[in-house]
């Protein structure tokens, strides 16, 4: 369905549906045909709404306003607004579970579900000794924009720029860069050669995130043009730097704090009951997504669960005894806080090297939650892995999959669409790190280094070597979905404890959560940048509440 | 209570086509939740629930848009929605975005979108499609403002954004026309962006900049006394007198009533417009929007005060009627509006 294509209709007279008697059996057939399709006027506007269920729809609305406007206390309205709401695209629903909640009132009316106490610990990790930050609600906190890519399903993608006004001063860089590329595209080495040169002086003088950025392209580039192969450009061969690196990013700026974030509420809301909880993190690292979950679990409402950890890391990490020191520690945490843990670490060389029964599950006694932040993308630079990882996933039963990957199409076959995707992307990322001016300089330095090296691997790898192979949600949603998977919306609650947490960010308020098809992305100004969501197997229920 | 409540809901659906009333019906009932007694606002489900689109560089039907941060400061953002450059055809490259404008005369509208001081955005789906349409039909450019929202930024934070965005847009190059070097600029918007419109073309006035036209789609406007349309139309067609007062208590400076100038511009204490620079006015007016009485006597105001004026007063329509293209009056405003920001390029 192209945006906006009703434009060039020449509508007849308004006739309310579904009074739709016209004498030409041509027509009545094309109404009918049309009747059970989306209406096309509200799909342009966000809204999923079949033509046959519009009166049903309307109905339900007007339902609900009689329940509302004989509300005199208000106290339907409160209930309401404490909901937790899901996928308000979808219309029919959206208004369905209002009606329900207000004939269906919660159990426990005291228990305000929206405020599981995740936010609390934003900066805590496993190892290092500091305060807990209490998390308080300012009162005139603005937020404002949302941020998003809706993109439909099928049609051409959508590119979303967002200038920062001193394009005057970035221009020859951008100019240089892109001249570039094309001419590494086009296979005009000694072009590109010549060009390179003129980044690599431009950039030298060009002030902020734009010189920055434009370091890592050139570098990139030149690797291309000199057929320069450094097999350090795949990260897993440095694996303790690029944990450190991770690290810092991790401290320096929200992404990857939102991306635990969002998952851990994903994984909470699908295990309120579960006795017992195991989780299986595809991308071990440093384990800092973690002790936050723990601590949630600790005070769940009816005590904690029996929680345990199954960490994959590469093969590479697994000898250096720094996993089982991790496990260790992970296992004070849980002791101290009340939870009884269990911890256990597989190491593969590649995500689609494991098989359902190394993980060894207990179905009779325990929840399985897959975590992957970031991982599943690696996993696309050798053909048939993914299929394969996604049938490992299906056969251990995970009651939900969460999924954090890159808002960004950085595996087109052409060179120069990703190289050109790429920049757009990582200049927006660079220049939100650009704007936390209370960043520690050595954080934010660690925090380039470490997207420099995804800048490196896009642009200069090829092959089973490039794995930094970011694809957008509309696109994992085709994969997801044809291997099984169903998606779970992420709902209001936990869209207001992200844009929460993005608040205390210093420059906080460039940082933008929105609501998309069921997905939370997080995104700098209108760019979106990260997308959580989650997933259970095809026709299984959705254990929530 | 309850009998008349079914009969204004019975009516309402009788006057627009049945995805139009699902469509406000569902901002009614979602508005209604966000706002809270105390004065307060759920910004977090607002910002949840509104459906959002992403601006586009790739052009869809003749139009593509971008996002500019146009005062980090307030991290003030912008969309541009331009017509597809007709000598080149590949997508604009990110070089390209700002190319200059190619016509003798090119007109550029700058859009503040509704939502009553505190609802939606530049990127909110209804208003990104309506600023879309309005480069399709006018063939000028469309500069749509994200300003600042009320309970959390009140007066004048409104006006103060779209001033600055006047500025911004009246100082690029690229959006000069050729035949005198100058930004043709239009100032439009629909409810509370009518309303900082007309502020907005007031300062303008005071500054110097010129602005070419005012494009006030049912601007939102009010005063201390309760007209005969509010009194006859409330609750009938999605909106009540109730939260009109709620939106206007947000946004207003504390302490202050509907008498304020920002509310009320033509109340005593508002400023005479007679000898005053101001921009020539197009003012849309939906007959079934219970607020009809203070519009039709702004154009009143401007009338009697010697500004030039033209008034739409479209009986049968109510508020949003301009959201979607299945109605008559959609088309006809749409052409008016072509009409008024191109006629200067009529021969």
């Amino acid at each position: 369905m192209k945006r906006g294509h009703v434009e060039t209709f020449v509508p007849p007279p308004p006739q309310p549906q579904p009074q739709l008697n016209q004498s030409s059996s041509c027509e009545g057939k094309m109404m009918e045909d049309n009747n059970n399709n989306m209406d096309e006027l509200l799909a342009v506007l966000g809204y999923k709404v079949r033509s046959s269920e519009m009166a049903e729809v309307a109905q339900k609305l007007e339902q609900l306003e009689m329940v509302l406007s004989n509300d005199d206390i208000g106290s339907s309205t409160n209930v309401l607004n404490d909901t937790v709401h899901y996928n308000p695209s979808d219309l029919s629903s959206w208004v369905e579970t209002m009606l329900s909640e207000l004939n269906n009132p919660d159990l426990d009316p005291t228990q305000d579900r929206s405020d599981y106490d995740l936010r609390a610990i934003p900066g805590l990790s496993a190892f290092q000794i500091k305060q807990e930050q209490e998390v308080e609600e300012e009162s005139n906190k603005r937020i404002r924009l949302g941020v998003g890519s809706w993109s439909d399903p099928g049609t051409e993608l959508t590119r979303s720029v967002v200038l920062v006004d001193s394009q005057e001063t970035g221009v020859r860089l951008v100019h240089a860069l892109v001249a570039c590329a094309e001419a590494i595209q086009g296979e005009n080495l000694s072009l590109a050669d010549a060009l390179v040169k003129r980044v690599g002086t431009l950039a030298a003088t060009q002030a902020g995130a734009m010189g920055k950025v434009a370091t890592y392209f050139a570098q990139g580039l030149a690797r291309r043009i000199y057929h320069t192969t450094e097999t350090t450009v795949n990260s897993t061969v440095v694996p303790a730097m690029e944990e450190v690196l991770q690290m810092h990013f991790y401290e320096s700026c929200p992404y990857l704090k939102f991306a635990h974030f969002t998952a851990n509420q994903a994984i909470l809301e699908a295990v309120t009951t579960a006795r017992g909880v195991h989780v299986i993190d595809l991308g071990l690292n440093q384990g800092m997504q973690w002790p936050a979950l723990m601590q949630a679990l600790a005070v769940r409402p009816g005590g904690p669960p029996f929680f345990r950890l199954t960490g994959i890391v590469p093969t590479q990490t697994d000898n250096s005894g720094s996993v089982q020191e991790l496990g260790w520690k992970l296992a004070q945490f849980a002791q101290a806080i009340g939870v009884e843990f269990e911890f256990k670490s597989l190491a593969v060389e590649s995500l689609s090297d494991l098989e359902p029964e190394m993980f060894e599950t207990r179905p009779e006694s325990e929840t399985v939650i897959l975590n992957s932040v970031f991982e599943l993308h690696r996993v696309l630079s050798k053909s048939g892995s993914i299929e394969k990882l996604l049938t490992t996933v299906k056969a251990i039963k995970p009651s939900i999959v969460t999924v954090v990957e890159q808002e960004a199409n950085h595996n087109g076959i052409v060179f120069l669409d990703r190289f050109n995707e790429a920049l757009h992307y990582y200049s927006s990322l660079f220049d939100s790190l650009e704007d936390s001016y209370s960043l520690l300089s050595q954080d934010r330095v660690m925090s380039e280094v470490y997207l420099g090296r995804q800048i490196l691997n896009v642009v200069a790898a090829e092959g089973s070597d490039r794995v930094e192979r970011h694809e957008t949600f509309t696109q994992w949603k085709g994969r997801l979905g044809s291997a099984g998977f169903d998606p779970v919306p992420l709902g209001s609650s936990a869209f207001k404890q992200a844009s929460m947490l993005l608040s205390l960010f210093a420059g906080g308020d460039g940082y933008r959560v929105e609501e998309n098809d069921g997905c939370l992305m997080l995104g700098w100004q209108t760019r979106p940048l990260i997308t959580t969501s989650a997933w259970k197997l095809a026709g299984a229920a959705v254990s929530r509440r | 209570m309850a009998a008349s409540d079914e009969v204004n809901l019975i009516e309402s659906r009788t006057v627009v086509p049945l995805n139009t009333w699902v469509l406000i019906s569902n901002f009614k009932l979602a508005y209604n939740l966000l706002r809270r007694p105390d004065g307060t606002f759920n910004r977090h489900l607002a910002e949840f629930l509104d459906r959002k689109v992403s601006a586009n560089a790739n052009p869809v039907d003749g139009v593509f848009s971008f996002d500019v941060l146009i005062d980090r400061s307030i991290n003030l953002l912008s969309r541009v929605y331009r017509p597809v450059y007709t000598d080149q055809e590949q997508p604009p490259s990110v070089l390209e975005l700002e190319k200059p404008v190619d016509g003798e005369i090119v007109p550029v509208i700058l859009f503040f979108h509704g939502g009553s001081f505190a609802h939606s955005s530049a990127n909110s789906a209804i208003y990104d499609t309506l600023c879309r349409r309005l480069v399709g039909v006018c063939k000028c450019v469309v500069v749509s403002v994200n300003y600042r929202r009320a309970p959390e930024n009140p007066y004048p934070c409104a006006y103060d954004d779209g001033w600055i965005a006047l500025n911004w847009v009246n100082s690029r190059s690229w959006l000069k026309s050729k035949k005198d070097s100058k930004v043709h600029i239009f100032l439009a918007g629909d409810s509370s962006g009518g309303n900082i419109a007309h502020n907005v073309a007031l300062k303008a006035g005071e500054s110097g900049i010129n602005v070419l036209g005012n494009i006030l789609l049912n601007p939102m406007f009010g005063g201390i006394e309760r007209t005969e349309s509010e009194k006859r139309l409330d609750g009938k067609y999605f909106v009540t007198v109730r939260d009109r007062d709620w939106y206007w208590k947000a946004f207003l400076p504390e302490g202050e009533d509907r008498e304020h100038p920002a509310c009320n511009p033509f109340s005593p204490r508002g400023k005479s417009l007679e000898g005053v620079s101001f921009p020539k006015s197009l003012v849309v007016v939906a007959g079934l929007d219970l607020i009809h009485d203070w519009q039709l006597a702004y154009a009143e105001g401007l009338k009697k005060a010697g500004q030039e004026v033209k008034l739409m007063h479209l009986e049968k329509a109510t508020i949003g009627f301009y959201l979607l293209p299945n109605n008559i009056h959609f088309h006809n405003v749409m052409d008016e509006i072509s009409a008024f920001v191109n006629a200067e390029s009529c021969g």
